[in-house]
């Protein structure tokens, strides 16, 4: 029986007489955002003094109410106000310089910016939505250096795989997400709109907090909270089309009938086809399955409150209609964010959302669009569906699109509820629990149906697969903060414990022979019952952990930050199961020293270092024990009755423990001219030991899956780079930015007697197209290198050959030099990382227009196009094809065509240039003049028109160069990625 | 407290938090399945376990796609078929232009250790269970035969093979080849072993399981491999003098569900399509007849070779043939041509009625090893340890079987000059077993294949294609200590 962890919470209170006055209020920028950590403190007596929360309120209690208040806040012009016998103080502080959002979100708390010693960026939430996505993680493309987005595909609805820092692991290398205060795998639930600040937080010293979930880096998302203000009405709304960026260069029916009969020719067979020519041009596949989709969001939101109780609250509905036919989603999202004050220094709040998903699974046809022969029609003569499977294994992609019926609906309950109590004027005591309560439901349904009385494409059965599951997390946290100013010191001291729940259950069946074949059937209780299976299974997984940490700053002048976590983790062995997390870090403003007052153009000047250690602990929940696999059932009997089977089935590791990452940065930051040119500069170099791996094994060790390992050490390191002007001309505003990063992937030591890991399944074989050694990128590609075509029979008794080679196939590099090619030729052939990342991005504002332009790209990295590798029979062909050799001399480069055997081995062949520029977003709004709106009773107006991806320069060939993959020993491989698509929005921002 | 709260000026409250957490908080149980650490106690377990290796026998990597490419395709007995452009990967085995990366040979190789894998945890974990010990000795056998049955495919396969007797630690994961004699002891030992610990017989619920006659039938099929002509007289004569066994006496229902677990039958895998899907095998699928009626794929296709190798009027030639027109026999049918497949013929040994629970749910019992081959076993090994009139007496059983009642067919063979019969005994072995996957087995045992290939047109290379490659990835994976068979 389990135990429930039993928390015991003692509270004592003290009751002590001042006779003090309390004072409070909210302090705005001029756009009447709050402000977060605004300095305030008695002008008599600086130890008396308060900060501003997420709200912009503050709390002060002081002696006597003839004192004046000094608001201080980087960035902004410092005022002093007489108390004047007042209780309540607001105030709307003026920008200082251009330098905005001072206040930095960190692990379990704000910091000022300048006091931060981490490597911390913060994005603009307004800038996220220059892009019309639904999904939070493909938004931040290109925002911040040091961040790789790769969209895990273009389908409605998805993420992207995130990479802070280059790959720090050969296991799951993605980020932990941290939305108010609750920790998360994943943010897909999110709404854009809903955002306030996000914060990616990259270096030990700003990680190290959340310990043995750090690794990777941490997103923390703050979203929009409740202000004290007369209620607002705002609605956002857009409309957009997305359509496809470009085609794959496909043959044509004549070309293709024509590669058909040389194939059949090269491969000692008949020609297939008498007349190629007379096919023409045939059918484009492509054009079937693609279409221009609707994209649209719509959201109304309130924001208010008073003293006592503030709240946002918002609604949206997000739908976007996938480019392939068959695909969409659908997104309906509420939120309340409220906070209520109980008593003077006690808060309670909640941030919950609640979200409905509808997605509709498309029928996965852009394979087969790629590979369906272009010589049939989508259609017969008399409107029935053409048979595409006549000679290959691939079916009529019009018809896969016509019998789909598959549906995914979710509900997803995301959020936390909190108290802060403060005391003793210095304390602050938080208990937040986190909860993420996320339910899905499946349904596949296939009806009766045959393309052609003697296609493969038919189903014989109707048949429902239905299947619902149910993700579970809850967290609690409690935090005692201790903050003390003093002198020229500055103290912040945090300690805490930490709890974290997670399961997993699921829950289907199917049955089959429906008696309709309409959506009211699509139950299983329609189905036959004597078809009837079910499956139930669950997991879970649990964490314990204790967290402290130091701030101190010195005269504004130096900075030190330390931190420690203890994470217990329950996947782990019983030997393995805690582990400790420290960091340490230092920093230096010297444009606070006294020597620095002089130097005018230079406006700041910080330097910073940190080191520590994080970990990733992303694997399975029960990796580290062997499991017992059931219903491995063999047949026995006169009568043929199953008789069940069970065993261990898959290898497990008992001593495996979480991997650890050893991250060193050092920073510099630079503001010049007052601030119109910031500058940010991190060098990093972070060390991941101990990795965590499913390491493919050899087949005759006979598991059915590969045991997780620690096994390896790789290493990051890069710089990043960030810039940003902005001044204005008049009344002209205008800024220009770039960020940059580079990343070297380097793979220090694969564990003990461990050469080299393979990976990439490739073509029919499942060739292993990456091999990851020491001295090389994770997941570097492996294969031969092309030297051209034999042309002869002269050449092939002239140079080094494999054996099965004739004149029209590559000729492949002998590496060794021993004279013959053999598997030992196998070499490096490039790298799925790219060394360096970049974007730009320039804007201006001038009489209510407003404009903005950003690019993002890469370089460096290579692609597989292993979908032109997989030929399990003669499938549609690149237009690459064409350029094959088909007699002596007729090319060097593009082997004889064939649909197997030596040209396809894994070579350079098939290894393209990754590198791309894309056009990310252009962006044109306008805003109506505020007098005018007045009238009607409007407080903002806004229009604008977006258009994302418009154009990508790139050599990739195929439909997009950002090729994602979820095991990092496979990136880069392209079996066929649904494209991202090329969008023109129009929106409208409506305030009230 | 309430009063207090409400009194506007304090400042108050201290939080101590102290935890009482007990460890179980961290103690997570594998939910909905039985733990590892409680597996392996008891009689249920290995029985549960013991049944896993069974389950693999119907795993597309052991008897499935790739087998039938390496077994059938590859010989002369049968073509790929299926439509020209279909599954390359068969056409390169058909013509002999394969490699290492040939997904065929990693499929089965990895298809046959994981049965291996599963029959090493049982023969070594099933000892420490306290359990009836007749059933102990019983599963240990059946586990034993399962496991020499796995590795005597992969040592004619492949050669030197890594020999894998007990679950492997990590740091036992890089494997040589160890020399195929040793492979064949350990073969020999596990089947003498089981031999000796199996049943003759089942009770109604578990037949299908391995029995003594079973472990001896192959173990002469073992040594008559090996060029052991006494060892494959004395298990083959064991499995005869038993009397356990007779002919079927209609050779065509013998692959009709009627002749499952026949007295013919010393080890079949079975299957059973269930409606709710499940307990079947593709089997029947990739070979079944290509589009309507059957739904199959139409894979191995008999060869015009085949064809031509039957005696004239040989029923068995109908019985294994199926030819677009041809009544089904089951008489529900007829096959309907298919105008993309070039010289259109199928497997008739692998077709069933009926495929509930999906079209690759195929309930045909794969026919591993039954009594005629054993008989022909006989006849071999007598033949050649000089005993040629015994050797026409099995050799004439079978053929006696093939003619039923039609007295002008198949007369007896009377030859007894040893290199005559031989030819002869070879020749029934083909036409009998035929489409069983025996043929590729026989012609490498018996010293011929390179130039029974090359005449019916293949692309075979002496010192080479005797055995096949080891899986380039698998080399890869050892660490290059598995060296490739010569020449590839």
């Amino acid at each position: 029986m389990k135990k429930l962890c039993s928390l015991a919470l003692f509270l004592s209170f003290w009751g002590i007489a001042f006779s003090q006055t309390t004072i409070s209020g909210t302090v705005i920028d001029e756009t009447g955002e709050p402000l977060i950590g605004v300095n305030i403190v008695l002008q008599s007596d600086n130890t008396v003094g308060a900060i501003t929360d997420f709200n912009g309120e503050y709390t002060l209690e002081v002696p006597n109410t003839n004192d004046s208040l000094v608001f201080t806040y980087i960035g902004y012009e410092p005022q002093t106000l007489a108390i004047a016998g007042r209780s309540q103080i607001n105030l709307t502080m003026k920008l200082q310089t251009n330098v905005l959002d001072d206040i930095v979100v960190v692990g379990y708390g704000v910091q000022r910016k300048s006091d931060l010693t981490g490597s911390i960026s913060s994005v603009d939430a307004e800038e996220l939505n220059r892009v019309s996505s639904g999904n939070v993680e493909q938004l931040l493309q290109g925002r911040v250096a040091g961040v790789q987005v790769t969209p895990a595909s273009g389908s409605p609805g998805t993420g992207a795989i995130i990479r802070i820092r280059g790959t720090g692991t050969l296991n799951d290398a993605s980020p932990l997400f941290v939305v108010d205060g609750m920790l998360l795998n994943d943010i897909d639930f999110l709404n854009p709109n809903d955002i306030q600040s996000l914060e990616v937080l990259k270096d030990a010293s700003a990680t190290a907090i959340y310990g043995s979930r750090g690794a990777n880096g941490v997103i923390i998302i703050t979203t929009r909270k409740g202000r004290t203000q007369e209620t607002q009405i705002s609605v956002d709304a857009y409309y957009g089309r997305q359509e496809v960026v470009t085609q794959i260069d496909l043959t044509n029916a004549a070309e293709f009938a024509q590669l058909a009969n040389e194939v059949a020719i090269n491969e000692g067979r008949q020609p297939t086809f008498d007349d190629p020519a007379a096919f023409g041009e045939g059918t484009n596949w492509q054009d079937v399955i693609f279409r221009s989709a609707p994209i649209q969001s719509y959201q109304i939101s309130a924001n208010g409150g008073n003293e006592n109780m503030t709240f946002n609250v918002s609604a949206n509905f997000f739908d976007q209609q996938g480019i392939i036919r068959g695909s969409g989603f659908e997104r309906l999202t509420a939120r309340v964010n409220n906070e209520y004050k109980l008593f003077e220094g006690v808060k309670v709040g909640h941030n919950v959302s609640f979200i409905r998903t509808n997605r509709e699974n498309g029928p996965g046809v852009l394979t087969m669009a790629y590979r369906a022969e272009p010589v049939i029609p989508v259609f017969n003569e008399d409107g029935s569906f053409a048979d595409a499977t006549v000679r290959i294994p691939v079916g009529n992609p019009e018809a896969s699109i016509f019998y789909n019926n598959n549906n995914n609906t979710g509900n997803r309950l995301v959020g936390n509820l909190y108290m802060d109590v403060n005391f003793l004027k210095h304390f602050t005591f938080r208990t937040n629990f986190g909860f993420d309560d996320n339910r899905g439901q499946g349904k596949s349904f296939v009806p009766v149906f045959e393309v052609s009385p003697t296609s493969l494409q038919r189903n014989e059965e109707s048949s429902l697969n239905v299947s619902s599951s149910t993700v579970k997390s809850w967290l609690w946290e409690n935090t005692l903060t201790y903050s003390q100013e003093w002198d020229n010191h500055r103290l912040t001291l945090l300690g805490g414990m930490t709890s974290q729940e997670f399961s997993f259950e699921n829950l289907g069946g199917s049955r089959r022979n429906f008696l309709g074949e309409t959506e009211e059937f699509f139950y299983l209780s329609a189905g036959e019952a004597e078809t009837q299976t079910n499956f139930n299974s669950g997991s879970e997984w649990s964490m314990l952990s204790y967290l402290f940490r130091v701030n101190y700053v010195f005269g504004d002048r130096y900075l030190l930050t330390a931190s420690m976590r203890a994470d217990g983790s329950s996947k782990f062995g019983e030997n393995n199961r805690y582990g400790y997390f420290p960091s340490l870090a230092l920093g230096w403003n010297l444009t606070n020293e006294n020597f620095m007052q002089n130097v005018e153009f230079l406006s700041r000047l910080k330097l910073r270092g940190s080191w520590g250690i994080i970990g990733n602990e992303k694997i399975g929940a029960y990796a580290g024990k062997p499991t017992v696999t059931s219903n491995i059932n063999a047949v026995f009997g006169v009568t043929e009755q199953l008789q069940s089977g069970a065993s261990i089935v898959d290898l497990a590791n008992p001593d495996i423990r979480w991997e650890e990452t050893e991250q060193t940065n050092i920073g510099v930051e630079m503001g010049f001219f007052n601030n119109r040119l910031i500058a940010e500069l991190d060098y990093y170099i972070r060390t991941t030991s101990d990795i965590l791996v499913a390491v493919p094994i050899p087949d005759y060790v006979g598991s059915d899956s590969n045991p997780v390992v620690n096994a390896a050490t790789v290493e990051n390191k890069g710089v990043d780079i960030n810039l940003q002007w902005r001044d204005n001309i008049g009344k002209l505003s205008y800024n220009i930015g770039a960020i940059a990063s580079t990343v070297n992937n380097e793979v220090l030591a694969l564990g003990d007697g461990q050469e080299e890991i393979f990976g990439g399944g490739l073509g029919v074989g499942g060739l292993l197209g990456t091999r990851t050694v020491v001295g090389l990128p994770i997941g570097a590609y492996y294969g031969y290198i092309t030297e051209g075509i034999f042309q002869n029979a002269q050449e092939l008794e002239n140079y080094p050959t494999r054996g099965p080679e004739t004149p029209g196939d590559l000729r492949f590099k002998d590496v060794d030099g021993d004279g013959v090619i053999t598997t030992e030729d196998r070499t490096y052939i490039g790298s799925p990382i790219p060394d360096f990342i970049y974007a730009f991005n320039a804007g201006f504002e001038i009489s209510g227009f407003d404009f903005a332009i950003e690019f993002n790209g890469q370089s460096g990295n290579k692609i597989i196009n292993a979908k032109k590798m997989a030929r399990f029979g003669t499938y549609n062909f690149e237009t690459s094809f064409l350029d094959r050799w088909t007699e002596e001399g007729s090319s060097n480069t593009e082997p004889k065509v064939t649909n197997g055997g030596h040209n396809y081995e894994v070579s350079d062949r098939f290894i393209e240039d990754g590198a791309f520029t894309r056009l990310r977003t252009l962006q044109l709004g306008y805003t109506l003049p505020r007098n005018l709106l007045e009238r009607f009773g409007l407080s903002k107006l806004r229009v604008y028109v977006i258009g994302n991806n418009l154009v990508t320069w790139t050599d990739y060939s195929g439909y997009t160069p950002e090729i994602s993959s979820g095991s990092v020993i496979s990136v880069g491989i392209d079996g066929g990625v649904y494209p991202i698509a090329k969008t023109y929005t129009v929106g409208l921002q409506v305030g009230f | 407290m309430k009063s207090l709260l409400y009194k506007n000026r304090l400042a108050l409250i201290m939080m101590l938090l102290l935890t009482a957490c007990s460890e179980d908080f961290l103690e997570k149980k594998p939910l909905g399945q039985l733990s590892s650490d409680t597996f392996f106690t008891t009689e249920e377990h290995a029985i549960l376990s013991t049944n896993t290796v069974y389950s693999m026998l119907r795993n597309w990597e052991v008897h499935v796609f790739s087998y039938i490419g390496i077994t059938d395709i590859v010989s002369d007995d049968a073509d790929k078929g299926s439509t020209p452009n279909d599954a390359n990967f068969l056409t390169e085995i058909d013509n002999f232009t394969f490699d290492p990366g040939n997904t065929a040979f990693g499929g089965v190789w990895s298809g046959f250790y994981r049965g291996i894998y599963r029959a090493n945890l049982n023969i070594n974990r099933i000892p420490e269970i306290d359990m009836n010990q007749a059933l102990k000795e019983r599963l240990i056998g059946e586990n034993k035969f399962l496991r020499a049955y796995f590795y005597f495919k992969l040592v004619r396969w492949f050669g030197d093979v890594p020999l894998i007797t007990v679950p492997l630690n990590p740091d036992e994961y890089k494997q040589a080849r160890t020399p195929a004699a040793q492979v064949y002891a350990l073969i020999e030992q596990d089947l003498l072993d089981a031999a000796a610990s199996l049943p003759t017989s089942y009770p109604p619920d578990d037949v299908g399981r391995i029995t003594q006659g079973a472990a001896q039938g192959l173990l002469s099929k073992v040594y008559l491999t090996q060029g052991n002509f006494a060892g494959a007289e004395q298990y083959a004569m064991a499995v005869i003098n038993s009397g356990n066994y007779a002919l079927f006496p209609n050779y065509s229902e013998l692959f009709q569900p009627q002749g499952e677990n026949s007295s013919e039958s010393l080890f079949e895998v079975q299957a059973a399509a269930f409606e709710i899907g499940g307990g079947g095998t593709q089997y029947n699928e990739v070979q079944g007849v290509r589009g309507v009626p059957n739904l199959g794929w139409g894979f191995n296709r008999p060869s015009d070779d085949l064809v031509k190798a039957y005696e004239s009027g040989d029923p068995r030639r109908d019985a294994t043939i199926f030819y677009p027109g041809e009544v089904l026999p089951d008489g529900s049918d007829i096959i309907r041509d298919n105008p993309n497949i070039e010289n259109e013929r199928f497997n008739q040994k692998a077709w069933v009625p009926d495929h509930p629970g999906g079209n690759g749910n195929g309930p045909g019992n794969i026919r591993i090893l039954r009594y005629a081959d054993v008989l022909l076993i006989a006849a071999e090994a007598l033949n050649e340890n000089g005993k040629a009139q015994e050797a026409l007496t099995y050799l004439n059983m079978v053929r006696a079987r093939a003619r039923g009642n039609n007295q002008n067919l198949l007369p007896d063979v009377t030859t007894t000059n040893q290199a005559a019969l031989r030819q002869r005994i070879w020749q029934e072995r083909r036409v009998e077993l035929a489409m069983e996957q025996q043929r590729w087995f026989d012609l490498q045992r018996q010293g011929r294949v390179g130039e029974v290939m090359r005449n019916v047109g293949k692309n075979f290379v002496d010192g080479k294609h005797e055995l096949f490659p080891i899986p380039q990835t698998e080399i890869d994976l050892s660490g290059g200590l598995m060296i490739q068979n010569p020449n590839y």
